[in-house]
Formats: C-alpha cells, structure tokens, sequence
C-alpha cells in the first residue's frame, strides 16, 4: 500500500488488509512526510521513519483542538497501532519483495514504477503494480482500503493473477465504477 | 562431523525427499538437505549433486520447486560441477506446473549470466574456455531457445512475463553498453552485470558480433510481439512494453527502434479478447516518461516526440515535471561530460595519430585529386546533413548518439566520446563494416541495424562513400551508341559475369590488413604503433580461417534477406544515390530484357569498390577518423557480393531499365549536382590512370555511352519520372524513412521545369496525414535547399525553382484538399528550411483576399483566414527571416474592410505580436498610421490595400521610426509620404471617411491601447480634430478599451489630469464609462477634480465622481452643475442622490433643494432661468422628492435670511405637487406673515398667488395679515373678499382678528348677522371645502 506520506490512504488499507489477515506493508512516496497544519501554507512536516508518536505528541503539544477536528490526532492514533513510522518506498529494498502494490495517486503510482524499474531487477519476480486513485481525506481513504480489500480478495481468489488480471480489472470497474490502473514490474 | 559424515548425512536426507512419503518430511528433509550442501565445500558437495538432480523425479510440485532453489543457491557457488543441475534446469521449463518452470526461468537466468561471466573470464585471463564451462553454456544456449519458445507460444501469462524478462534481459546481456568505457577487467563476482561490450571476439562461442546480431533478432522478437499486442492479453502487452523500454534505457542503441515501435504502437485495436486497454494506455505512458528522464543524447535529442505524444496522451504536466527534474541533472552532467571530454579528445588523438603513421609507411598510394575530391565529398556530405539536423538539435546530440552506434562493433572503448574525430557517419560506417566482415549473422545483423538507421545518416553514408568510387567512369572509352552498347555486352558479358568468385578472392587480401584496425580498437587496451602491428600479425593468422565464412555463406544469405527493401540500401550504402536509384529502378520498370546487359552496373559498381579498399584507410592524413578510414574499406567489400547477387536474382527483370539506367549513370557522372568537382574532372586521361591503377586483373569494363544535352535531359527526366512514380504507388503502404531521403535526392535530379514536380506533390497530398507525407515533402525540401545553399550560384538556380515550386505546389495541394484545421499547411511552412516570396503570398492571399467560387460568387472561409493567421503567427515566431513579411500580412488582415477578417486578425496582433518586443514596435507605429490616416482624412488604407506591397510599407515605417526619435513625431515622415501619395485617391474619393472605414482603420489602434495605456494619448490628442464620424467611431470603440484596462489606468489618470485640446468630450465620455456600476476610486476622483479646479472648469466632467464626493465638496459646485444643460443637471443630480456604497448619497433630497434655492442668481452664476429649471427636474422625480422631502426643505428655506428668491415659486409647486401638504404650506405662510412678507416683493407676489390658490385654507392666514396688506390684497383679488368675509363672520373666529381686519371685511357693525351667517356658512364651507381641494388639485403649476 503506497500513497505520498504513508499516513492516510496507505495506512487505512494497511490497516484494513492487516485486519484481514493479509501480509502488508505500507509506504510513502514523498520526500518528507507532510501532515496538514494550521495552514495550506504551513504543514507539519517531518521526516520519514519519525514515529507516528512522535507526531502524535507533537501535534497534540501543538494545537490539540485543530488537529483532533481535523481528524489528524485520530489518525495518528490509529496508525501507530499498525506500526511505528512511516516508512519510504524508494528506502524498501530491504523489506524483500511484493506480489502486489497498491498505489493511491497516479504520480505515486509514476514513482513507484519509476523506481521498481531502477532497482537492479536480479530476483526476477513479477509484481503487480495498480493505482486506485483515492482522494487524500478521510473518508476517501476508507472507502478506497475498502475497495483495495476486495481488490487484494479476488486476486487472491484466483490461481495466477497474471492470467486474470485484465478480467478482474475490468470487473472491477465495471462494479465500482472507479478507474484503475495497472503495471507489472520485476524485482 | 568430517566432511565425509556430512556428505553421508546429506545423502540420507536426499533420499529421503525422494522417497519418504510425507511431503512434510521431505520438505524437512530437502531443507537440511541443503543446509548441509552449502556448508560443505563446493568439490565435496558436487559429489551428491547427482542425487539432487534425481530429485527432479519427484511428483510433488513443492520439491520441485525447493530443488531449484537448491540448485540456484549451491550449483551457483560451484558451478565447475554443476554440469549434471544445468540440465534440470532446462527439464523443469516443461515442467506441469506454472510455479516450477517460473523458478526454472529465473535459477537458469541466474545460470545463464553466470556462465556467461565464467567464460569470458576463462577466455579473458587465459585465452580459452574450459571444456566444462562450454558444455554448461551449451545447455545455456539450449536453456535459452527453450524460453524464446515459452516467450513466443501461448502457455500460462505468468511463465511467459518471466520468459519476457528473460528476453529483455538476454538483449541487455549482447547489446553494448557504452557506459562502461574502460576494459573489463576480468575479475569474477564482480558487481557489475556482464555485458557484450567486455568481449572482443576472438572465441567461437562469445563472438561478440553473433551474439549482438542474436540480441538484435531478439529485439526484433519483442517488437513483432508488441505489433501483434491485439492477440496479447493486457498483462503481456504491458510487460512487453516495460521490457522495450527498459531496454531503451540502459541501450541507448536500441532506443530509436524502440522509441518509433512505441510510438507507432496503437493500444486502440480491436481486441481479441478482452484486456484493460487504459492500462496499456499507461504502460506507455510511464515508458515514455522514463525516457525523459533519462539523459542519454538520443534521447534528449527526440524530447520533442516524447513530449509530443505524451501531450496526445494528457501528460503534458507529468512530462513537464520530468522534464524540468532532468535539466538540473543534464546540466550538471553535461559540466562533467565537459571536463572529461577534454581528457579523452586529448587521448584520442594520440591514438589516431599512431595509426596515421602506421598506414601511411605502410601504403602510400593515393593520387592527390582523389583525396581532394574525397574531402570534398566529405565536405558536401557533411554541409547537406548540418541542414536538416541544425534545425533542431545541437550538433553534439548528433555526435554523441552516432558514438553510442559505434560501440556495436566493440570499438567504442578506444575513442569514447571521441565526439571530435568521429563523425556519425564514419562510425555508422565502422559498424556496418565490422557487421559484413562477420558474414551470415552479420548481415543479418546489418539488415536490422541499416532498416533502423535513421535516414538522414544512411543517406550521409552513401554519400560518404561515394569517396571509393572512381572519379570518372572508366567506360568512357567505349562506343557511343546504346545499341552497340547492348551488343557489345551481350559479347562481354561472358567475361563480365562470372567473375564475383575472383573478385571475392581479389578482395580478401585487400582487407585483411585493414581488419586490424578494427580488431586493435577492439583489444586494443594500450594504443601505440607496436600494439597495432602485433595485431597486424594476428590477424592475418586469424584471416584465412574467417574468410571462408565470409565470402560463402554471405551470398545466399545476401540475396535471401536482402529481397526487397535492403538491396536499394545494401547497394546504396556501398555506391552513391545513383546506386541507390538503380536499386529502385528495378522495382518500378516493368518489362524484362536481358540479363545480362542488368548485370553491367552491377559489374561496374564492383570495379569502383575494388578500387575502393586500395584507396581508402591510407587516404586519412588528417586527424580526423583515420580508425574509421581503416573500417569502411570493409563495408565495400561485402557490398559487391550484395550486388553481385542481386545481379542473379531480383535485378533480372528489366529491359529498358538496363538501358535507362546506363544513360541514367552516364548522366550522373556528367552532371553530379551534387559533388561539382567531378564535372571538370571528367576526361578519360584521368580514367585511364586509375584503370592502370586498379584495374590490373579486372574483367572487361562497361560501355560508355556519350548523349547529347537534350538526350541527357530527356532520359532523366524520364527516369526521375518513372521512380518517383512507382515509388509513391509501390511505398505508400510502408514508407520508410530512408526512402523518403533517397527520393529526396532523386527530386534534386529533376529539372527546374518539369512538371513531374507538380505530380509528385500532388500525390504526396493525397495521403499526407495517414502517411508521412510532411516528412517526406521535408526530405525533399530540405535536400533541394542545401543543393541550392551548397552548391554554386549558377547551378543553385535552377533548384530554387524546383525549391519554391515543389512548395507551392505542396502547400496549394494542402490547402485544397485538407480540411482548415488541419495543421499540417503550419507546420510545412514553419519547418521547411526557406520561404520563398511566393509562399508568402500564397499565405497572403489565405489571410485577406477573397476566394471565388465556381460561379464567381464570393465566399469567405472564416476557418481558412484562421488558419492562416495562425500560420502566420507561428511563422513569427519561428522564422525571424520571415518575420517582416509575416507580420505584413498580419497587419494587413488588421486593417481589413471586412469585419470578420479584421477581428481575428487584430485579435492575434494585440493578443499574441504585440506581446514580442521585436515586432511590437512595427506593430504599434502602422496601428498609428492607420490611425491618423482615418483622422486626417487620408484614405491611406484603402491606398495601402492597393499598393499591396506591405513589407515595403512596413519597411520604411520602421526606418522612420528608426530615424525619429520622440514616439509622438513619429508620424510626421509617413504623413507627408502619404500625402503626396494620396492626393489622386482623396480627390476622387469622398473627403470624409465613412464610418465603417473609421473603424476598420482604427479598430487596431484601440486594441493596442488595451494592451499598452499609454497609447491612450494619441487617441486624447487626436480627438479634437478628428471629423465627426471619426469621432464616432471612437465613441464606439472607447468603452471596450476603458473596460479591458480595468483598474490599471495610471496611464488614463495622467491623461485626465492633462487632457489635451477638444478632447473634453471624449474625456467625460471616458470617465462615464470608467464610473458605470462602480465607485470611481479616490484617486480618480483626486485627479478630476483637481482637472477641474485647475484646468477645464467645465462642471460636466466632474459628474460621474458626484457620487463619491462628499457633501462639502459637492456645495460649492453645486452652483455650475445648475448651469449646465438640463439633461447634465438632471445627470448629475442622479449621481448626487445616488452617492457611493460606502458614504451614501452626498446630498439628501431636501439638502438638493435648498442648494438650489439657495443659488444666488445675480452672482456670476447661473441664470433664474436654469435655476427655476433645475427645481422642476426636481418636482419631476416625485418619488425622489416626496411630500416628507419638501416639506423638510421648505421648513429649512422658511427659516432662511433672506428668503430664497424661489421659495414661494416652490411653496406653490409643492402644493400643486402634493395637495396633502396643504396644511403645513398654511404653517409657512402664517411663517411668511410674521416675517412680513409683504417686504418682499418678488415674494409677496407669489404668497399672495399662493393664498389664492389655497382658499379657503388660506383664510387665517390671510386674516393674519395685518390690514394695509390685507385690504390690497382684497383690492388686487376681489373674489376673495366675499369669501374671506363669510369666513371671518363665523362665530368662533369673529372674535379672533382684528376689528381693523375685520373692518376691512366690513364685518365690524353687522354683529347680529353673525349666527345667520354661519349658518349660511357652515354648508357653503363643506362646499368650499370640497371645491377647494378639486380647485387645488386642478392648479397648474406657475
């Protein structure tokens, strides 16, 4: 699960999947990990692997009303019951490989490809990249885990992904109405 | 435990997995298993390793699968002994399960690269392969046609992604990566992937020639399979192209191939079966955003393409982003590129100069006209491709990406980035030349490299080896007749056939000292003179076991692959364009002669490349690619075979041909357009001296044959006709771009006043968008520019015609047959190299002159006249030699007399010119020309429409505007031209220009000045003497300019605070406008009134502010806005009573009405009269001025001293006004009374109408008057004395006056009548009553 800060939208779904009993891992995309502030102009930002309660403290030291009504506090809360910090797409070669990738955001999804096919690909095992554009909200981010979920279900449901995929993609559309995207890339 | 325990144990374990029923058991088992292997040492490990391989026997999937990934994890680590683990490998790829032979790809890729290191390092470090490794790499080979095969059925999607990848991964392997530019130094386990370019031959197993070629087929895989993606399902098509694009990225070779096989690549067909098309979609996408970042020079240099498709596909932003991530990156790299650059040319030129010494002691044999000629060839060839290519990359791209072809034939090492000594074309050269000297997959190879050349560079390479023609024919000295050419041929034939055999044998000497060069550049790791010759030696020990190969298998293989297509760029290559349409010829003429006449040219071309090598690799004293020199003598030699095979087989059809194409070869060696120093060369004493020097064992020489002028014009015509015709018809369908330059360069052989041209252009249009017609009229056009830059001035004549004829007729061909918004007319007039004076006018004539139709009746296309201003403004933009005449026309079309033209055409000047700075100043001095032409009343532009000649015209504006210096003079020069100019059309025409000539000539002037304020002040000088309609017109006009200047009008401010004589009118009009529906902001409001106190006391401009002025202000003008013409009063009063948001109105009503009274008409202000009209425009808004209203003024002026003059004038319009007020009016008058009215003439005049206009209301108050006043009264209106009588006699107000009053009624004696009277009275007064207000009602007003 991959989305630009690895707070929202991929913490959800991990959150979700891992609920579920599946074997996730969650990352970010950006450069830094940036949280809304009080301001458009002024977000928090903080670097990836800084644990979500270390956020948690801080934005509660800093404006506890604000941030617990923009759901921000909520969030992290949850979060760092999944985990302990937000971790880094481009800083994952260490975590092994993937079957799937979820992305969130077709740039996110851009990078994601961009660096898989940058990585000295020795291993030789497939991966199925997909985007599943979700809006960086709350309510979004449910709806899109919930979408991921079912997603991460029917491939799992089938014996090789790679025969099916173009059918549970378009099924899928077809059911939910959103657009999807995939790649498929190699570690 | 000792080893031979563990061994044991493992043994155990083993056949444990093997047989023990539990698969749990084995699974354990198989795990210690391994753990135990790889604990041993890799010899006593080998030992069990057959066991293992038995494990392959297994029914169950996981320990198959387990079993590979022992094998991958111990057979790696010894691989010596993994001989009998190998085959496994290649067993499982046609294993029942998906799992196991996806795990047999990826062990045995891991094998396959192992191997492959272990062997060149073998070969390397002790100059052979082991026996064991070439057996491994056998299966290797074997392991790989398995997986092509897996790659290319259908079969599981999962299998075939990693059979894919393994495809990506084998042409990665033998593709040369020109990254690493210094040797491999042989090192095993090294971190770096193996790569072709470590090799440099020598081993029959790792020739690196074979193995590229082998890549290339495999590339050629992927691409086809990408062609037929519509039979894919999603998930191979999206691997495919991932594939292709990662081979793009780290192989800039193939990155051209692939960028076009991308780019041609349509994911819209018609699906076989269903797949997510968006996906695909996406997956070039990222592919093409990947290559954007990547900043090889081959990619930089096809940004655009990139760009331009991803744009198609909605990326533009993402593509922009990328983009602007990898400048930073380029430019840093580019500064180091730099800084090793200057190193490496340095090295570089050590290492030619090495090789010069050593050729040039060897053989020096060269006649000096040769080389000159070859320098000029070089010279001709290079000017020719500096056209095109300038245009649009920097010459160093072009440099760089013909270095990345160089390294295909391992040479790359030795001149990296060489970018000084090098051209592409020598090193295109160099390859195709190491390619041949490898025979059968070589020129397979060469088949796939030469169909992926670009065409500008293949073309460049035949012209560069035009250098080992001969400088004349040596046929000269035969007969002149073409029949006795044809019997003497029949007769020579027999000696001329047979020879390809000898000439092959001729050949092998001939190049066997060159190979060295190429061989050096490839091992060579030191460059020095003793190197080279260590290398000499080698290889010609090495020859006669390479030449075998190369002459035999090369035939068949030539004249099998090379059908259609590559024989005219086979032959080309070798011989010159003449060749080249040779080859062609063949395809277009369609009656069969005789054969063996064909065969003469062919023959002939194989005497030139004879004489080729002899010359070539010596003739290089310059610096300049002497390596390459040595290299491209090898490229003619296979050419002959290529010729001498095609000889047999496709060139037999033709007849005629075989003559026309002698006669077309006779003509071109006459006339060579190209290369003019040939034609002076062209005596046969020169031809018999290179005879004797090449000619020593050559067969009979073909005949030459002398034609007249008129003959050689006519046969080339002829010719030039018959291909460009069967080319077009047969080529459409797969026009390749190396096609496209060769007809090119045929066009360049047509004379200025054939007609084919016509034709030719003609059937281009027919089919421009579907097939590449822009490229190809761009190949045509650029080739005849640089024959007419290149070449002398005499001769350059007559392909400028050809030039601007080939143009027109393309473009008139476009405009006639596309539709207006199609692109395609813009884009060939902004990327041909010269425009012509007659494509400027045929673009004039698109913009503004009017198009007849079959019955003579005028139509207008509107989208034609867009169209064509939007060529015109890209042409601005693009082509500053054309920029004048352009914007001409632009001009032109602004000053139309039609509406729409001139719209769209002023449109684009105000909105896109006159934002360029270089034409803004043009731009702005003819908009003021026009201008004051209308105001002057010059028919300037009707003038000018006639003269026609805008550029002249704009010319001489610019020199005027040049010669003057203040903006405001500038005018002056041009009018007094005009003038003289105009006397005869002013005289005829009407003196006054007509309103719709107004606009059209200053409609542009008034779009400028939205985009440029302080043009606003010509317009305010040229107001005042501007003729009627003119100013009409710009009554019109002036609203839409004040409108788009929304708040950012400073320029007007300063305007308004000076505005010039006789502008007052457009002034007030404009500060009308700038106030409508808004508050007229402070500084604005600063400005006209300071305007007003200084300057211009006319009150009218200051309307528009009353409004958000205050009270205090508006008081003492209050006075001059009475003076001003009623409608203006009523004007302002409106904005008075309206007032700002902000402060409300700057009056009220009633403060209105008592300015107005309280105007002092003597005073120097206005007269009685405008004040008394100012109160009635007052009454006039009677919901305004209400009832409350007057009554609130009239209380104030009651109380004034003195009275207001009007103020009785304006009690009796109240009260006719409003009758209801009559009570409160009675207030005032017995107010009046107690001022003593009566001392007041002029108001005692109007109290007293207005009591008689009030009775019976005004009795008391008459009462109250005392009885002087009360008895002229009665004197002056005697009515009222009855009345007022009848009233003061009723009881309760008898008592009330005073007996002189009532003396005066006569009522003071008659006492007793009194109750009679009231009784009398009292319905007498409901009468009165109602009588009275009817009466009142009915007053008119005084």
């Amino acid at each position: 699960m991959v989305c630009s800060s690895n707070q929202n939208r991929s913490m959800e779904s991990h959150y979700l999947l891992k609920k579920q009993g599946f074997d996730v891992s969650s990352y970010g995309t950006g450069t830094h990990v940036k949280l809304p502030g009080p301001s458009l102009r002024e977000p928090n930002v903080y670097e990836f692997g800084t644990p979500y309660k270390h956020m948690f403290d801080d934005l509660r030291r800093k404006d506890p009303d604000l941030y617990k009504r923009n759901g921000i506090l909520p969030m992290l809360k949850r979060n760092l019951s999944v985990k302990l910090a937000p971790q880094r797409w481009q800083d994952n070669a260490a975590d092994g490989y993937f079957d799937i990738v979820f992305t969130f955001e077709e740039k996110v999804f851009d990078m994601v490809l961009e660096d898989l096919h940058n990585r000295d690909q020795v291993l030789l095992k497939s991966v199925l990249v997909i985007n599943l554009e979700v809006k960086d909200n709350h309510e979004e981010a449910a709806v899109g885990a919930r979408l991921a979920l079912d997603l991460c279900e029917q491939i799992e449901a089938v014996e090789s992904w790679e025969d099916s995929i173009d059918d549970i993609m378009i099924s899928f559309e077809n059911k939910h109405r959103r657009k999807l995207m995939y790649s498929i890339s190699f570690y | 435990m000792n080893v031979a325990d563990s061994r044991d144990q493992a043994l155990s374990l083993l056949t444990a997995a093997l047989n023990h029923a539990d698969l749990a058991v084995k699974l354990s088992s198989l795990k210690q298993a391994k753990d135990i292997l790889s604990s041993l040492d890799s010899s006593s490990a080998a030992v069990l390793f057959p066991y293992v391989a038995d494990l392959q026997r297994s029914p169950h999937t996981l320990v198959r699968k387990f079993l590979l990934e022992i094998i991958e994890d111990i057979g790696l680590r010894a691989i010596e002994h993994s001989a009998v683990l190998v085959p496994v490998l290649v067993a499982f790829l046609r294993d029942v399960d998906s799992d196991v032979v996806k795990q047999s790809i990826v062990t045995g890729t891991h094998f396959f690269c192992c191997v492959l290191e272990e062997m060149t390092v073998q070969f390397q470090q002790h100059g052979k392969v082991d026996q064991w490794v070439q057996e491994l790499w056998m299966w290797m080979v074997g392991f790989k046609e398995d997986v092509f095969s897996i790659a290319l059925q259908p079969g599981p999607i999962g299998i075939k992604l990693l059979a894919l990848k393994f495809l990506e991964t084998y042409v990665l392997l033998f593709t040369p990566d020109n990254v690493y530019h210094e040797k491999f130094e042989a090192t095993r386990g090294s971190r770096r992937t193996f790569n072709i370019s470590w090799l440099s031959g020598g081993h029959p197993m790792l020739d690196p020639v074979a193995l590229t070629s082998d890549a290339n087929r495999t590339l050629c895989v992927l691409l086809d399979m990408l062609q037929s993606a519509s039979s894919l399902p999603g998930a191979v098509t999206i691997t495919i192209v991932n594939c292709l694009a990662a081979i793009a990225r780290k192989r800039p070779l193939h990155y051209g191939t692939v960028l076009s096989a991308l780019l041609d690549f349509n994911p819209n067909f018609e699906l076989a079966r269903e797949c997510h098309k968006a996906s695909i979609h996406y997956s070039l996408r990222t592919a093409f955003l990947g290559f954007l970042r990547c900043t090889y020079p081959a990619i930089v240099e096809s940004r655009e393409r990139l760009l331009r498709a991803l744009r198609a596909m909605n990326a533009g932003d993402a593509a922009d982003q990328v983009i602007r991530q990898v400048e930073k990156m380029i430019k840093n790299s580019e500064r180091e590129r730099a800084s090793r650059e200057i190193q490496s040319v340095r090295d570089d030129q050590a290492s030619s100069q090495a090789y010069v010494l050593g050729d040039v002691s060897k053989k020096r044999s060269m006649p000096q006209d040769n080389e000159e000629l070859t320098n000029s060839f070089e010279m001709a060839s290079k000017r020719i491709r500096s056209g095109p290519n300038s245009h649009s990359t920097p010459p160093t791209h072009i440099n760089d990406s013909g270095q990345d072809f160089s390294s295909v034939n391992g040479a790359s090492h030795n001149f990296p980035l060489s970018d000084d000594n090098l051209t592409p074309v020598e090193q295109m050269i160099a390859m195709i030349g190491a390619l041949l000297a490898e025979g059968e997959r070589g020129a397979e190879s060469l088949e796939i490299l030469i169909s992926k050349i670009h065409p500008d560079l293949l073309a460049d390479i035949v012209i560069t080896n035009m250098r080992h023609l001969p400088k004349s024919p040596p046929l000269s000295k035969f007969g002149t007749l073409p029949t006795t050419q044809q019997a003497v041929n029949v007769n020579s034939r027999a000696q001329v056939v047979p020879p390809p055999a000898p000439t092959n044998s001729l050949h092998s000497p001939v190049s066997t000292p060159q190979l060295p060069v190429t061989s050096a550049a490839t091992t060579g790791s030191s460059i020095s003179d003793t190197s080279t010759v260590n290398n000499f030696a080698a290889d010609s020990k090495r020859d006669p076991r390479r030449d075998p190969r190369r002459l035999d298998p090369r035939r068949p293989a030539v004249s099998v692959g090379m059908s259609s297509t590559p024989v005219l760029e086979d032959t080309g290559t070798a011989m010159s364009e003449f060749d080249g349409s040779i080859s062609n010829k063949p395809l277009s003429v369609p009656v069969v002669e005789d054969p063996s006449v064909r065969s003469m040219p062919n023959i002939q071309s194989n005497d030139k490349i004879i004489e080729g090598p002899s010359i070539t690799g010596v003739e290089q004293p310059t610096a300049e690619g002497d390596v390459v020199g040595g290299q491209e003598d090898i490229a003619p030699i296979v050419e002959i075979n290529s010729s001498s095979s095609h000889s047999v087989s496709p060139y037999m059809i033709d007849v005629d041909s075989a003559e026309l194409k002698a006669d077309a070869e006779v003509k071109h060696e006459t006339d060579e357009p190209l290369f003019p120093e040939s034609d002076q060369e062209f005596p046969g004493s020169i031809t018999e001296s290179s005879l004797d020097e090449t000619g020593r064992d050559l067969p009979v020489l073909p005949i030459y044959v002398e034609l007249t002028e008129e003959q050689k014009r006519s046969v080339r015509k002829s010719a030039v006709q018959q291909i460009a015709e069967s080319y077009l018809h047969l080529y459409w369908s797969d026009c390749n771009e190396t096609r496209m330059a060769l007809l090119a360069r045929l066009v360049g052989q047509i004379d200025a006043d054939d007609d084919i041209i016509v034709m030719l252009g003609k059937q281009i249009v027919v089919d421009y968008r579907q097939q590449k017609g822009h490229e190809i009229v761009l190949q045509v056009l650029y080739h005849l520019y640089s024959l007419t830059v290149t070449i002398s001035v005499d001769n350059s004549s007559y392909s400028a015609v050809l030039y601007e004829k080939f143009l027109l007729e393309v473009s008139k061909s476009l405009l006639d047959t596309l539709p207006a918004s199609d692109k395609s007319f813009s884009r060939l007039l902004g990327e041909v190299p010269f425009l012509p004076d007659s494509a400027l006018k045929l673009l004039d004539d698109l913009c503004s002159s009017d198009v007849f139709d079959v019955t003579g009746k005028e139509i207008r296309d509107a989208e034609r006249v867009t169209q064509g201003l939007g060529v015109v403004w890209s042409l601005i933009l693009g082509r500053p030699n054309n920029r004048q005449a352009c914007l001409g026309i632009a001009l032109k079309c602004a000053v139309h007399s039609q509406d729409d033209i001139r719209g769209k055409a002023i449109r684009l000047v105000a909105n896109k010119l006159y934002q360029l700075n270089y034409i803004s100043g043009e731009i702005e001095q003819f908009a003021t020309n026009m201008l004051l032409s209308a105001v002057d009343q010059r028919a300037a532009g009707a003038e000018f429409m006639q003269a026609g000649s805008i550029d002249e015209r704009v010319e001489t504006e610019v020199g005027s505007g040049d010669a003057s210096t203040s903006g405001s003079q500038l005018p002056e020069p041009r009018d007094s031209g005009v003038d003289s100019n105009n006397t005869e059309s002013a005289s005829n025409s009407a003196s006054v220009v007509s309103f719709p000539e107004a606009q059209r000539l200053i409609s542009l002037f008034f779009a400028l000045c939205t985009k440029k304020p302080s043009l606003l002040q010509l317009l305010f000088d040229i107001y005042g003497r501007a003729p009627k309609i003119v100013k009409q017109a710009f009554h019109r006009h002036i609203p839409i300019v004040i409108r788009a200047l929304g708040q950012s009008y400073s320029q007007l401010l300063r305007i308004i605070s000076d505005p010039p004589q006789g502008s007052e009118n457009l002034l007030t009009l404009v500060l009308q406008i700038l106030t409508q529906e808004t508050t007229p902001p402070p500084d604005l409001v600063a400005t006209v009134k300071h305007l007003y106190e200084t300057k211009l006391k006319d009150a009218t401009i200051l309307i528009p502010m009353l409004s958000s002025l205050s009270k205090n202000e508006v008081l003492p003008i209050f006075p001059r806005l009475v003076d001003l013409p009623l409608e203006k009063f009523q004007l302002a009063l409106a904005h008075i009573l309206q007032g700002s948001a902000h402060t409300g109105p700057a009056l009220t009503p009633a403060e209105v009405l008592v300015a107005i009274h309280d105007i002092v008409p003597e005073k120097g202000g206005p007269p009685l009269k405008k004040i008394t009209d100012a109160c009635s425009a007052c009454f006039e808004q009677r919901t305004v001025f209400t009832q409350q209203v007057l009554a609130k003024a009239l209380n104030q002026l009651v109380d004034q001293v003195p009275l207001p003059l009007l103020f009785m004038r304006t009690v009796i319009q109240a009260i006719d006004a409003f009758p209801t007020l009559v009570d409160f009016v009675m207030e005032i008058l017995s107010k009046l009374v107690s001022k003593q009215i009566w001392r007041m003439p002029k108001l005692w005049v109007g109290f007293l109408k207005c009591v008689v206009q009030t009775q019976p209301h005004s009795f008391p108050v008459l009462l109250q008057l005392p009885p002087p006043q009360l008895e002229s009264t009665l004197n002056k209106y005697g009515t009222l004395r009855s009345s007022l009588a009848s009233y003061a006699s009723q009881p309760n107000i008898k008592g009330s006056p005073p007996r002189s009053t009532l003396a005066i009624l006569g009522l003071a004696n008659d006492s007793h009548m009194q109750p009679q009277q009231q009784q009398q009275q009292q319905p007498h007064m409901s009468n009165l009553h109602s009588s009275d207000t009817s009466s009142v009602r009915g007053a008119t007003p005084t």
